[in-house]
């Protein structure tokens, strides 16, 4: 698979920050090691993994918060000296999972920022307002940081950090310590916002669906390391590796080989013998993984219904459970068990039973990853 | 039991009526004692601020030093302040021995560690994530200081208040470097050891009631101030 440094459409110049060769040592042990990672001018670009990845000192060693060797250029010019990092840090700005209001009124902390980079107070009183404005918060200026709720901390904290109108806002987590509801409307306003004022956003996340949601870009990282690096339709769509996919929550694994499937075109053969065609197929051993919500079901053969498509195979219903408002089917094919999703008026369509004989069709690429290499990167 | 309700008779008397020299050694009191507070807050913050807000080598040293310090016995800070300031002693050229300067300095030395220490504890307490969040919004070192020294506030105001507390009940460095001349170093502390050594128990009566005073005003006063919630919803 080409690893090729992938750029957003939306790059105009250069990247506004690029790191090469970044370790970050602690205790002794390398906890991060980034070949390179690059934020283009203006795009969104999301930093996700689990918790205990790395991701959140990756982001603060970025934004010269934390120790590291290895290369940072902002704008072009190499971060060096502890001028060269105050400089950074006085043309960024952060937000973390808690709000860190200082003990004052909320105006006051939005204009820290500002007070700090020595604007005076007109302006400052203006941008600040501006910034609350824009975070729908402006009917708080007045009140002190006690009493406030998380979601309109977390917005006030994030109007802080709008109001310096910082090269690139660095968010950890944002939205992690707010309830759903307080998120999804945060989520929604946020991404409105960085679109609105073409800003260049670094966002760390554990969320799949919050990356998935606002991103132009994604880093997966484990284990302090880069495991994949593009667009959240090449991330879902070709995981590089099962770890990767596992934690965008592909269940179906299917072993096999890649070789010859007689017709002399490479094919995926499963080990029940079943045949799976693949993009990009070498041969050798590998996985294929199947995302349960690619999966179609049919009771007629697909091609009866529409035009020829490849990957799809009559198999039994071998399990059902409801999750949610949906369907989890379970089905048997040549010895090798798919998992598929069904909505609700799917299912009332189908009633598929357990013992049903249905027709599958796999309605996404599929990508054979060589069973030896745990990562492409 | 007739010469105690004697002795709170007149102390109350000696109170009320205005008596110049047991205001006078109040006064001495709080002069001496607030100079040595204000010196301490000045040497004792910065180095508490440097200590929580820094790692370096030693530094657990430091912390544990400190905390000593705060429970040093204040007879020992006596003996050192009188050794260093006895005609013959390395600072006797100062010839500041038996005087208000001796107080002061034995107070400081007293009062700095309980601040120190105080404030390195209360920065400990502090979320580090507002050290990040104040470096990142741009801070330099003296802004980082400024700023995370008013989200301490209200443990800065308590630890203020147990250096005051400890310096002005505190009577046996005051006693051997300042000896207790009536009208130049007698404080409310020594005056009444010197009282109740001489059947005076009126006029120790009186002061302690003073000291008394002060020491729970001074303690109410902090109280008020730091009485706003501190915490954060969320």
């Amino acid at each position: 698979m080409a690893a090729a440094p992938l750029t957003s459409p939306r790059a105009a110049t250069a990247p506004i920050l690029e790191t090469r060769g970044l370790d970050i040592v602690r205790g002794g042990r390398l906890i991060v090691h980034v070949d390179r990672l690059t934020i283009e001018s203006g795009e969104i670009r999301v930093v996700l993994g689990p918790n205990g990845c790395g991701k959140t000192t990756m982001m603060r060693a970025l934004n010269t918060l934390t120790p590291s060797t290895g290369e940072i250029l902002f704008k072009g010019a190499p971060v060096l000296t502890r001028s060269d990092k105050l400089a950074l840090r006085r043309q960024t700005a952060a937000v973390f999972q808690q709000a860190y209001l200082l003990a004052t009124t909320v105006r006051a902390n939005v204009e820290t920022g500002l007070r700090i980079r020595g604007v005076d107070a007109e302006e400052r009183h203006r941008r600040a307002g501006d910034a609350l404005e824009m975070l729908g918060v402006a009917h708080l200026a007045d009140r002190p940081r006690d009493g406030l709720s998380g979601g309109e901390a977390q917005r006030v904290s994030i109007a802080r950090a709008l109001a310096v109108d910082p090269a690139i806002i660095f968010l950890d987590e944002p939205t992690a310590a707010l309830d759903p509801p307080t998120r999804r409307e945060l989520l929604a306003d946020l991404e409105r916002i960085f679109r609105e004022l073409k800003t260049s956003v670094m966002w760390v996340t554990h969320d799949i669906g919050e990356a998935l949601a606002v991103a132009d870009r994604i880093a997966f990282i484990t284990e302090g390391r880069v495991r994949q690096d593009g667009t959240p339709d090449e991330i879902l769509t070709r995981p590089a590796s099962k770890e990767v996919a596992d934690f965008l929550g592909v269940d179906t694994w299917i072993e096999g080989e890649v070789r010859d499937g007689g017709d002399g075109r490479l094919t995926f053969v499963a080990r029940g013998g079943g045949c799976l065609t693949v993009e990009d197929p070498r041969p050798g051993p590998a996985l294929v993984c199947i995302r349960p919500d690619d999966v179609v079901l049919f009771r007629e053969p697909p091609q009866a219904v529409g035009p020829e498509r490849p990957n799809s195979f009559p198999a039994t219903v071998s399990g059902l459970r409801p999750v949610g408002r949906h369907w989890r089917v379970s089905l048997d094919w040549e010895g090798e068990t798919v998992d598929a999703v069904l909505d609700r008026t799917a299912q009332a369509q189908l009633a598929v039973k357990q013992g049903d004989e249905v027709w599958a069709l796999i309605d996404a690429p599929l990508q054979a990853l060589p069973r030896e290499s745990p990562a492409a990167l | 039991m007739h010469s105690i309700l004697q002795g709170v008779w007149e102390g109350l008397r000696l109170i009320f009526t205005g008596d110049p020299q047991t205001y006078e050694i109040a006064l001495r009191s709080l002069e001496v004692s607030t100079s040595a507070l204000a010196i301490a807050l000045l040497i004792g913050v910065p180095i508490g601020a440097l200590v929580g807000l820094s790692q370096f080598h030693g530094r657990q040293f430091v912390v544990a030093s400190l905390n000593t310090g705060m429970g040093m016995p204040r007879v020992v800070v006596g003996l050192v302040v009188a050794l260093f300031l006895w005609r013959t002693g390395p600072l006797g050229f100062l010839g500041i021995m038996y005087t208000m300067q001796a107080m002061i300095i034995a107070q400081v030395l007293i009062a700095t560690p309980i601040v120190a220490a105080l404030c390195v504890a209360a920065l400990q307490q502090l979320d580090p994530g507002f050290k990040l969040q104040v470096t990142s919004l741009g801070a330099g070192r003296m802004r980082t200081f400024a700023l995370l020294m008013r989200e301490i506030k209200g443990p800065l105001l308590a630890a203020t208040a147990a250096a005051f507390g400890g310096v002005i009940a505190e009577v046996g460095a005051v006693m051997m470097v300042g000896g207790n001349i009536k009208g130049q170093t007698e404080v409310l502390t020594t005056g009444i050891v010197a009282n109740v050594n001489t059947g005076l128990f009126g006029s120790a009566i009186a002061l302690a009631v003073v000291l008394l005073i002060l020491s729970f005003s001074t303690n109410f006063a902090m109280l008020l101030l730091q009485r706003r919630p501190k915490r954060q919803a969320g």
